[in-house]
């Protein structure tokens, strides 16, 4: 039946868990391709023979003008079939630069085609290139902090610090409650100097 | 739900109708599996699937039969208990096709025939949703079309939601961006007793 395959690329799709790729189908991919050009071959010669009987093509409603209207609608869904598999497929690769980041780990790369690989390059280039021009990583907190404050066990002696207009004393295994504008810059050093280091205590739990 | 890239809008329209044909079609045998010729003669009834068939239909080509999931058959199973039919394996896209058919067909009486089996049926599946332990559901599950399905789940979701607010949720949520970096600066530190 005609656009069977292609609804049938669609159908592996579908049965996919949601946001998770599968391997790009080439073989199914190039025959459904490979059915388009015997469908535009079929569609060429009914015209043609229309116009050889000296009918007008815009009136004629003869059996080879359904013939070629069948080819013709069949040509433009395995059309869509193919461009909705290749759209539904590359949503999901621009998602994957904001889940994983730019590099992606063997397992998925190869489940991509060439040209994906690229789009996926390009796509993550973009994303970069606009990230330094903010000068800011939009990667990270994808989702908004429920609080602004947070709850913090200081790991190492950091002393006496300033946070706003007030003072405290971060001692050894002392539990604060701090903002998380001002606590989120002691973590984050925590790779320069290892003597800065907080945690949210909610990791304890 | 209606969308050029949509997949279930795509795969709800190669479900099979049958069609006869009002006129005669050549160079397209493949549709009429009966046909010695390469061509499909007028009067030919053949199964389409509705993207084909709604396209030949809207050109006067076809006339479209009513689909078989909607037949008296299963017309009476609805009427006498709804929820146990097993309209899955009768149409995926039970709903969906039979929204889409009936422009096309002269039986207006599936209109009012959907909205019965949809109606009763809803109140089920949502009772279920709540009631049924995650490995009970596999009995029920099977019998729901596309649509059903994603009520389904979409019910349990917003129920398991709103236990969790009920019950406070934690109000300190690790910001992903914190856990992000002691992933990769501290991953050996021990955790204090």
């Amino acid at each position: 039946m005609y656009g069977r395959r292609a609804s049938q690329l669609l159908g592996e799709l579908a049965s996919a868990e949601k946001g998770q790729l599968t391997v790009f189908n080439s073989d199914t991919f190039d025959q459904v391709i490979k059915e388009c050009n015997e469908h535009n071959l079929q569609l060429q010669t009914l015209i043609r023979k229309i116009e050889d009987q000296n009918l007008d093509i815009q009136t004629t409603r003869n059996e080879d003008h359904f013939g070629a209207v069948i080819h013709h609608l069949s040509l433009a869904r395995n059309k869509r079939c193919l461009m909705a598999y290749m759209y539904n497929r590359s949503e999901i690769i621009q998602s994957l630069r904001w889940k994983i980041g730019p590099i992606l780990p063997q397992e998925i790369q190869e489940k991509l085609s060439y040209s994906e690989e690229e789009y996926f390059k390009n796509h993550s280039a973009a994303i970069d290139s606009y990230m330094s021009e903010l000068d800011l990583d939009l990667t990270v907190d994808m989702v908004p902090p429920k609080d602004p404050y947070i709850q913090v066990r200081v790991l190492d002696d950091i002393g006496e610090v300033c946070l706003g207009d007030m003072e405290i004393s971060l001692t050894r295994h002392s539990v604060h409650f701090l903002r998380r504008t001002d606590a989120e810059q002691f973590i984050s050093q925590v790779c320069n100097h290892k003597q800065f280091s907080l945690r949210p205590a909610s990791d304890f739990a | 739900m209606s969308g050029y890239y949509n997949i279930n809008d795509i795969l709800m329209e190669e479900e099979p109708m049958s069609v006869v044909f009002q006129v005669g079609a050549n160079g397209v045998g493949l549709l009429d599996p009966g046909s010695d010729t390469n061509n499909v003669d007028k009067g030919a009834q053949v199964d389409l699937p509705f993207w084909l068939a709604h396209e030949l239909y809207l050109r006067q080509a076809v006339s479209i039969n009513v689909p078989a999931c909607f037949n008296q058959k299963t017309r009476n199973e609805i009427q006498a208990d709804a929820a146990c039919v097993d309209l899955r394996i009768r149409c995926p896209y039970f709903y969906e096709l039979g929204c889409k058919t009936v422009p096309l067909i002269a039986d207006k009486s599936i209109g009012p025939f959907l909205l019965h089996s949809f109606s009763s049926r809803y109140k089920e599946v949502l009772s279920r949703s709540h009631s049924t332990p995650s490995t009970a559901a596999s009995k029920f599950l099977p019998r729901l079309t596309k649509e059903e399905t994603q009520l389904f789940e979409a019910a349990q979701s917003s129920m398991a939601s709103y236990k969790k607010w009920r019950v406070g949720g934690s109000r300190l949520e690790k910001a992903s961006i914190l856990g992000r970096k002691r992933k990769t600066t501290l991953p050996i530190d021990p955790p204090s007793p």
